[in-house]
């Protein structure tokens, strides 16, 4: 399992996988910021670098070689060994294909999408530094390395998010961002020092062997896997930390695509994937789990219904859909929450470029504004958003379908049916809040008077204008998405079996018992989409949801269930005006107070001092008789 | 008799002899007193690193030569050479009083190598004495006799007291055991080390050195000399003869301390006092040389600290702090001759604008200070590292937690320092400073030594550690 030697073809290759973006970085911060052409070439090339060596990978281990460990100890402190390098077993080789993937496709969309923008070479650097952490994300072996990582793609997220730092909202949204998953990932470092005092080891092969697992009390273990899932709580944006995620919208839409929805955010369901084993051992941690995922999912479906936002509809979409995979791997379903993560980054990425598409061609994210400007027009575009969507609903025979119903098939495996009761409504709501955009954009109607003139991007400044050779660059990618979509969901059966093999005879095993459940799935979205059709696709229809018709309702839903006035009232009044306020006036007084006394007191007692060092020479050699007559007498004491 | 053993002694005694013919001319010029004297002391350095390994003892066993006297007398040799080297133009000694000056430099230089290597009470004495009187006339000897005699008097005045003091205590111990010779009082010091006659006579005797160090409380002294002397003088006082002071300290400690709890009780009280004492007087100095001073008395304190431990460890520490004090110290005082126009005692406020004035001297400066202060990565860092821990390995925290509020007090003045030589603005004169060539080299060499040592001080802490088992 553990090899030593750099040799090995698999390690050499994941080397080339994370390492050359990192480069890239570098090169482009350095030296080509002002050369676009060489920038966009050398981020490209390094990202298509990483491609092929992940493909090879795939391929390679795909076939039957066995997963390869790769690690050099890096930090020894007593019995703590932290150790560096790369895991290469199914699990790592899936996500880092998917990373590159979609890396890929995203920097080549992204060719058409930032061409006039000012900042391009800063954007590719930023994309190759992300692609790089993300991709020796995956691929570590330890926890720490992991943790590591992991923050350096919060820095890049931080920094995409704020990419046109110029606009107050976007700097604003980019710290937001940092700050929110910041809290989670200081859960995240608790439960790892928790882990690392109790078993002086963050090896994740080991985390989740049986022996150590069998050697941690519950009640240790129940706590460090919460802690834990906190750091994913953060990264996903799940409850309650989510409302971060809309607002990171304020970043370029490639970069949505890219961190804000297929990959960065689907680290932390990644993160509970790589440490499965050890998740399941705590039973209690799984429930909570399921709930928060629960939770999450459905709170996000509710606010993407009203949403206008195109992007943010998408993006509440994809915190319910990390919420429904945390739910299937809660759930116990490994294989059902990873290819749900497999099949979202490729449809949720699709929505994304294609949604980037219209805000490029009509610079508006309203989705109201784009249907008036005749959105149907733009033919290909609205063909590729509608099998994405249908995706999204989880219609037959696109990818989503697939996914969906293993994890309602998970669910239904539990004892209690609530939890499948709540997939089924979520399943409804998101078959909903998608086709009601399709719906929207595909038939301009009368609500236009209500037009939300604050969700325009006003990005006049990066001049988004069109021309032929962007939008061909643009809708490649498109393609080779929708390609994926349709038919990623019949490679079910091969996905399960590399990724899990007894897994796969599980599933087989459930799937006898409920026949019924494809059926149910299938009919769950057809009503859902029935539902948009009718308040919004019928000739007629008025164009306004059941959920905007209440306007308590609607406002409880477009305010996020007001957590964000929650979280501000929380921060004025216990962070900044209890705690902070609290350190402020021990930093003014006890410290600054005791060290600017003590500084006084040593000058003042220097002064003294060398006054008294100011005396003829008889007095000075009296007291040195006298100190000398008393340490001889002091000797008698002593003796 | 094995005249090779003394050959070190031998020379300095031949360059004494050359300069005390030359001061009864009147022909030769300033120029070839200063050559004359530069070549002697770099010879002199040679000399002694040729004779650094060898072993034995001489003139009926009063005598000892080993690593560890060799080790001193080469840091004396080069402390000297640096002494020299800064003597180009000795602006506040009388032109025709030259070669009385390097006579006696070369004399007290004599008198310190001898001592390092004497291990018999009167030899001791005798060293420390001619060491001493050499420096009486030095301090004298300077343009403002007025000052000269005042602060000369004043020096003599504590240095004779404490010399009492010691010949006291050399009576009280020769009393009790009928020896003078230090091999015989290793033997029987440990036996009667509670009796009263015993510690008191060590305690006494150990006031000469106090006095050489500039330990309270005989560091009285300290801050009128080093501001009332001519400031080559000074630098001579503040580096050879406290290399010479630590050496000696060392040897008597080590040899018949015998670990008595009063003894250690009583240093320790003192080395809290030095250091207290001197980093507080310090703050509140404008004059530099005075500030330098009770710097100098703060640094006996740590020293002190490490020769307390009395274990091979503090020993080694205190051999490498002596050669961070010789060579910061140094450092520091070249500035001040530099700066100093008319060899007058320079005030802080001087500095002003030092680092454009010359930017080689305020980086000199600036390393200096810091390795004072015992920041990574200079040599000051080191002798501070190896101090501090063996007094941890001895158990005082408390003690070493006071050296290092000490530390922090002292960064304060550093600092203070520093911001004259580099924040400062000068109030008129910014012409660049004069820098001689040879100085520059100089310099640069000194920077590249405190740095180099400060990161690889394994070279010298080795070579500390063989001299220091020859102490046993």
């Amino acid at each position: 399992m553990t090899t030593t030697a750099f040799t090995h073809p698999s390690v050499l290759a994941a080397v080339l996988t994370a390492l050359p973006p990192f480069l890239a970085f570098v090169l482009i911060m350095l030296f080509l910021q002002r050369h676009r052409v060489l920038a966009a070439a050398l981020a490209i090339g390094t990202s298509g670098l990483s491609l092929c060596t992940a493909v090879y990978l795939l391929v390679r281990h795909g076939s039957g070689v066995p997963a390869v460990q790769y690690q050099a100890e890096w930090l020894v402190s007593g019995n703590i060994k932290i150790s560096a390098g790369a895991v290469l077993d199914p699990t790592s080789i899936f996500m880092l294909c998917v990373v590159t993937v979609i890396c890929f496709l995203v920097q080549v969309y992204s060719l058409g999408y930032m061409a006039k923008d000012p900042g391009f070479s800063r954007y590719y650097a930023y994309m190759a530094f992300f692609e790089g952490a993300m991709t020796a994300l995956v691929l570590s072996p330890s926890l720490l390395q992991l943790y590591v990582f992991w923050e350096l793609v919060g820095l890049a997220s931080y920094l995409l998010i704020g990419f046109w730092y110029e606009k107050f909202s976007a700097s604003e949204a980019g710290k937001k961002a940092f700050v929110m998953t910041r809290l989670g990932d200081v859960a995240f470092l608790l439960g790892m020092l928790v882990l690392l005092s109790h078993l002086g080891n963050l090896d994740i092969n080991e985390l989740n062997s049986a022996g150590v697992i069998n050697a941690l009390s519950p009640g240790v273990l129940t706590m460090s896997v919460l802690l834990i899932f906190g750091g994913i709580i953060g990264k996903s944006a799940q409850f309650p930390l989510l409302t971060w995620l809309p607002d990171a919208m304020e970043g370029p839409t490639p970069v949505s695509a890219l961190l804000h929805s297929a990959t960065m955010v689907a680290a932390g369901v990644f993160l509970f994937a790589r440490l499965f084993p050890l998740f399941s051992a705590s039973s209690t941690a799984m429930s909570v789990c399921l709930a928060i995922g629960t939770i999450s999912m459905l709170l996000t479906s509710t606010m993407a219904m009203v949403s206008r936002d195109i992007k943010k509809v998408w993006a509440y979409s994809t915190i319910s859909q990390l919420g429904f995979m945390i739910m299937g791997l809660a759930a116990g379903g490994f294989v059902a929450g990873t290819f749900h993560l497999t099949t979202h980054a490729g449809f949720k990425a699709l929505l994304f470029l294609c949604s980037g598409v219209f805000i490029h061609h009509y610079n508006t994210n309203d989705i109201f504004e784009m249907s008036r400007m005749g959105a149907k027009s733009l033919k290909i575009p609205m063909f590729f958003i509608i099998i994405a969507a249908a995706a999204l609903a989880g219609i037959p025979p696109f990818s989503g379908f697939f996914s969906k119903e293993l994890i309602l098939m998970q669910l239904s495996g539990l004892d209690n049916p609530l939890w499948l009761a709540a997939g089924v409504i979520g399943a409804i709501l998101t078959s909903y809040y998608s086709f009601r955009l399709i719906f929207i954009l595909l038939r301009p109607g009368a609500n236009m008077g209500a037009a939300d003139r604050s969700i325009r991007t006003n990005s006049n400044t990066h001049g988004h204008h069109h021309d032929s050779r962007s939008e061909w660059l643009m809708g490649l990618p498109l393609l080779f998405l929708a390609l994926v979509t349709v038919s990623i969901g019949f490679f079910q059966d091969q996905f399960s079996h590399l990724l899990s093999p007894e897994a796969t005879a599980d599933a087989a095993h459930a799937a006898e018992h409920i026949s019924w459940l494809p059926f149910l799935a299938v009919g769950l979205c057809v009503s859902g989409a029935l539902w948009a059709w009718v308040e919004y696709g019928r000739r007629g229809s008025a164009q306004i949801g059941i959920a905007e018709r209440l306007p308590v309702i609607r406002a409880l839903f477009a305010e996020r269930w007001y957590m964000d006035k929650i979280y501000r009232w929380l921060l004025d009044h216990v962070i900044y005006g209890g705690v902070s306020r609290a350190c402020a006036t021990n930093d003014k007084k006890v410290i600054d107070g005791s060290l600017d006394s003590f500084a006084r007191g040593a000058v003042d007692s220097g002064k003294i001092l060398s006054k008294l060092h100011m005396t003829n020479i008889q007095a000075k050699l009296m007291s040195a008789f006298v100190i000398i007559l008393l340490l001889a007498l002091y000797s008698f004491f002593e003796a | 008799m094995n005249w090779t053993l003394f050959q070190p002694e031998l020379y300095y005694f031949m360059v004494v002899m050359v300069f005390l013919t030359v001061s009864m001319l009147n022909s030769v010029s300033v120029k070839t007193n200063y050559y004359t004297a530069l070549i002697s002391a770099v010879i002199g350095v040679a000399v002694c690193t040729m004779s650094l390994r060898v072993n034995g003892t001489l003139f009926y066993n009063t005598y000892r030569v080993d690593l560890y006297s060799q080790l001193f007398k080469l840091m004396l040799a080069v402390g000297m050479f640096l002494v020299i080297s800064v003597c180009n133009k000795l602006k506040s000694v009388d032109d025709s009083r030259h070669p009385e000056f390097y006579l006696l430099v070369a004399t007290a230089t004599l008198a310190m190598m001898m001592l390092t290597s004497a291990v018999h009470l009167l030899t001791i004495y005798i060293c420390l004495e001619l060491s001493s009187y050499s420096l009486y006339i030095l301090v004298f000897l300077r343009k403002d006799q007025e000052t000269g005699v005042n602060t000369a008097l004043k020096y003599f005045l504590t240095g004779a007291s404490a010399s009492a003091v010691m010949l006291f205590g050399f009576a009280l111990v020769y009393g009790k055991f009928p020896s003078i010779y230090l091999a015989d009082l290793v033997e029987s010091i440990p036996r009667f080390i509670d009796q009263p006659s015993v510690s008191i006579g060590m305690l006494l005797m150990l006031c000469g050195f106090f006095f050489k160090l500039g330990v309270f409380p005989f560091h009285f002294w300290l801050p009128d000399t080093y501001e009332g002397s001519a400031n080559e003088t000074t630098t001579f006082i503040a580096t050879v003869s406290k290399v010479a002071a630590i050496a000696i300290m060392i040897r008597m400690v080590a040899l018949i301390g015998g670990n008595s709890v009063y003894l250690i009780k009583v240093l320790i009280g003192i080395s809290v006092i030095t250091m207290t004492l001197g980093n507080l007087c310090a703050i509140a100095q404008q004059d530099l040389k005075r500030l330098l001073a009770y710097s100098s008395i703060a640094h006996a304190g740590y020293v002190l600290l490490g020769i307390l431990c009395m274990s091979p460890n503090g020993y080694t520490g205190a051999v490498f702090y002596a050669v961070t004090i010789l060579l910061l110290k140094f450092t520091c005082f070249m500035v001040v001759i530099s700066i100093s126009k008319k060899g007058e005692s320079p005030s802080v406020d001087q500095l002003a604008g030092l680092h454009r004035r010359s930017p080689l001297l305020a980086l000199a400066l600036m390393l200096a200070l810091f390795g004072l202060a015992g920041i990574p990565p200079t040599i000051g860092f080191s002798g501070k590292l190896l101090i501090f821990t063996a007094a941890m390995n001895n158990g005082y925290f408390l003690l070493v937690f006071i050296a290092m509020v000490n530390v922090v007090i002292s960064l304060y003045y550093y600092l203070l320092v520093l911001k004259a030589a580099y924040l400062k603005e000068p109030v008129d004169d910014i012409q660049p400073l004069h820098v001689p060539f040879p100085q520059k080299v100089l310099t640069t060499a000194l920077i590249i030594t405190i740095v180099t040592i400060g990161i690889f001080p394994t070279y010298l802490i080795d070579l500390a550690d063989a001299a220091v088992k020859y102490l046993m």
